[in-house]
């Protein structure tokens, strides 16, 4: 008897691709999408999946919604097997995946919400009631009655939310619900899926934003290349790195300097990422502050511009970069 | 999880109920649909009358059964019209979905896709009887028939019992679609070979052996010489209606099954490989 709403055993997806050589040539490829993944999500906690673009999360997602079938493993949701019970899955899950793709434009957004309410079965009078609820809660009251295609971005991702809560599942599955949406919306989603959370439904939210994760998350399983890289609680996996001091560097850094701090003894690890247009080392050392006086006389002497050094405790994306070397920001979809 | 019949009921006129919110935030199509085989079957029409001249309906009797070759035209290009739409419709449905992104919503819920296609055939069946019965009624006014000539009646019936085989086979049509991810090509080609195929404007009795044999296995032949034979006399292909309808019905049982067959296994085999999600 499987208790807990998730469990994944040894899942593993290989995607037949065609490798496009020309105009008219191809050539069939496989890419392994995830690899021998094995986890489990306890009753009533917020799950977060993390990885960079291309990690093999929305896979993952795509395989507990029986939207795709897995190459091998096997999965539960809800206690029924994904391959033998989809309809029981179906009806136990609600989910955001596809953002505002997954609505109809020329329906109104009141239409929408009762549509899919009676794809899920709901009698018509409680769809309407269902609906209603749901608009006032995502604050969409004003515009409920008005075509989707008049919404704006974040007003589409908010009433796509909503659409994944109108089967009142036990088990929701979000996938990225903040993109696109600006800050302040961002935070009020955040704060019904507490909500939803305090009244005891599970939560599995994938994202790449490693704040998001750290401040929602009960749980994280951090996710790169279709492997399962660290699961634990935001604790657990910083705390993986407390033997650890992180220095950032912000700056110009040739290759060959961060060449040079590599070679230095206490260093275990570092990795030039570039943001927003600056460049920024990451630096994970066994010593804090006893190595700064080393690293800027390293950097500076093969090179390097040094704009801001920060010494700072180890957080999500410092777990993440010490695991993979790249940062979350990096699109790592397997070609 | 067990729903009830009225439940997969629900589901199917919420189906309905949504294509039609859609297509009336369209008005002007709805208008279209009716001038279409107006539009369709004038065409043959006044090239009979071009080049047959006087004698064009004692030409047009001797092959046909009827000399009445306006109505005989007419009811070809409305009943092309109900099996054009209900591969639109059907064909078109899935691509649209899949383009819009709602077709992966659609793998979410507890329903088989059967009963939302289900809920899309409802919709068309209600449209493109609405457009090809406006057609016939409104042409008749326009090319100077009498439309309520004949068994109006039993031409309905051989219309209703073969739009279920019609839907059946467009569920083959659909599968096709979901997996080369292409419709208005393959649409558009169908139409043509279709139309062809189920004598629009001719008898399939002119056709060579084979392809008469061909021509009868696709029941939009059955429901269009049903129809001219049920109003225009021009004798059914058993020589009894009860017989051609017979074959109606011997199609309504099979085609269905075997379109949700294929269809089933299509679908497995994308979401085996890379999803619905792909477009």
């Amino acid at each position: 008897m499987i208790d807990k709403p998730v469990v994944v055993e040894k899942l593993s997806k290989i995607y037949p691709v065609r490798q496009r050589k020309g105009l008219f040539r191809s050539q069939k490829d496989f890419v392994q999408a995830l690899k021998d993944i094995s986890l489990d999500v306890e009753q009533g906690e917020i799950f977060g999946l993390l990885g960079p673009n291309g990690a093999g999360k929305t896979t993952l997602i795509k395989i507990l919604t029986t939207l795709i079938l897995p190459s091998s493993g096997k999965v539960w949701v809800n206690g029924f097997e994904v391959s033998k019970h989809e309809n029981d899955v179906r009806a136990s899950v609600g989910c955001m995946l596809m953002g505002e793709r997954g609505l109809y434009w020329k329906l109104t957004g009141r239409e929408n919400l009762e549509y899919f309410g009676a794809l899920y079965h709901l009698p018509p009078a409680s769809r309407k009631k269902r609906a209603t609820q749901i608009i006032e809660r995502i604050g969409l009251e004003d515009i409920a009655d008005r075509t989707v295609e008049t919404y704006s971005s974040g007003q589409k991702m908010k009433l796509a939310f909503g659409k994944a809560l109108i089967n009142d599942a036990p088990l929701l599955i979000l996938d990225e619900p903040t993109n696109t949406l600006d800050l302040p919306s961002a935070s009020e989603l955040r704060s019904i899926v507490r909500q939803l959370h305090e009244q005891g439904k599970t939560v599995i939210y994938t994202t790449h934003i490693m704040a998001e994760a750290e401040t929602l998350c009960d749980r994280v399983a951090i996710i790169d290349r279709g492997e399962l890289l660290a699961i634990g609680t935001v604790a657990e996996l910083k705390d993986s790195l407390r033997w650890a001091k992180v220095i950032h560097v912000e700056g110009v850094i040739p290759a060959q300097a961060v060449k040079a701090v590599r070679e230095i003894a206490a260093v275990k690890q570092a990795t030039r990422t570039s943001q927003n247009g600056a460049t920024q080392l990451t630096v994970v050392s066994a010593e804090g502050s006893e190595i700064l006086a080393e690293l800027i006389q390293v950097l500076t002497h093969h090179g390097a511009s040094i704009h801001k050094l920060t010494p700072q405790e180890p957080t999500l994306e410092d777990v993440f970069i010490t695991k993979t070397g790249r940062t979350l920001a990096e699109d790592t979809r397997v070609r | 999880m067990k729903y009830s019949w009225k439940s997969y009921l629900s589901v199917v006129l919420a189906s309905a109920r949504m294509r039609f919110l859609t297509i009336l935030r369209y008005p002007g199509q709805l208008v279209l649909d009716t001038f279409i085989p107006i539009v369709f079957a004038a065409m043959p029409i006044l090239l009979g009358r071009a080049n047959g001249g006087t004698n064009a309906a004692a030409a047009f009797q001797r092959n046909t059964g009827t000399p009445q070759y306006v109505a005989y035209l007419l009811i070809g290009s409305s009943v092309f019209t109900i099996v054009s739409l209900a591969f639109w419709h059907m064909a078109y449905w899935l691509r649209w979905e899949q383009e819009a992104g709602t077709l992966e919503t659609l793998y979410l819920v507890p329903v088989h896709r059967i009963w939302i296609a289900a809920g899309t055939a409802v919709y068309s069946c209600a449209r493109s009887l609405f457009s090809s019965l406006t057609a016939y009624f409104l042409g008749a006014l326009i090319l100077g028939f009498n439309p309520w000539q004949g068994e109006l009646l039993l031409a309905f019936v051989f219309l209703l019992v073969g739009m279920v085989p019609l839907y059946g086979v467009t569920l083959l049509y659909g599968a096709l679609i979901l997996k080369v991810k292409e419709a208005n090509a393959l649409v558009g080609l169908m139409q043509w070979g279709v139309s062809f195929l189920m004598g629009v404007f001719f008898p399939i009795t002119v056709f060579p052996p084979f392809l008469k044999f061909i021509a009868l296995l696709f029941p939009p032949t059955w429901m269009t010489n049903g129809v001219r034979s049920a109003i225009l006399g021009v004798g059914y292909f058993f020589g009894k209606w009860y017989l051609d309808l017979a074959v109606l019905w011997g199609f309504l049982l099979l085609a269905p099954l075997f379109g949700y067959w294929v269809f089933n296994m299509v679908e497995v085999q994308v979401r085996r490989n890379e999803g619905m999600g792909q477009f």
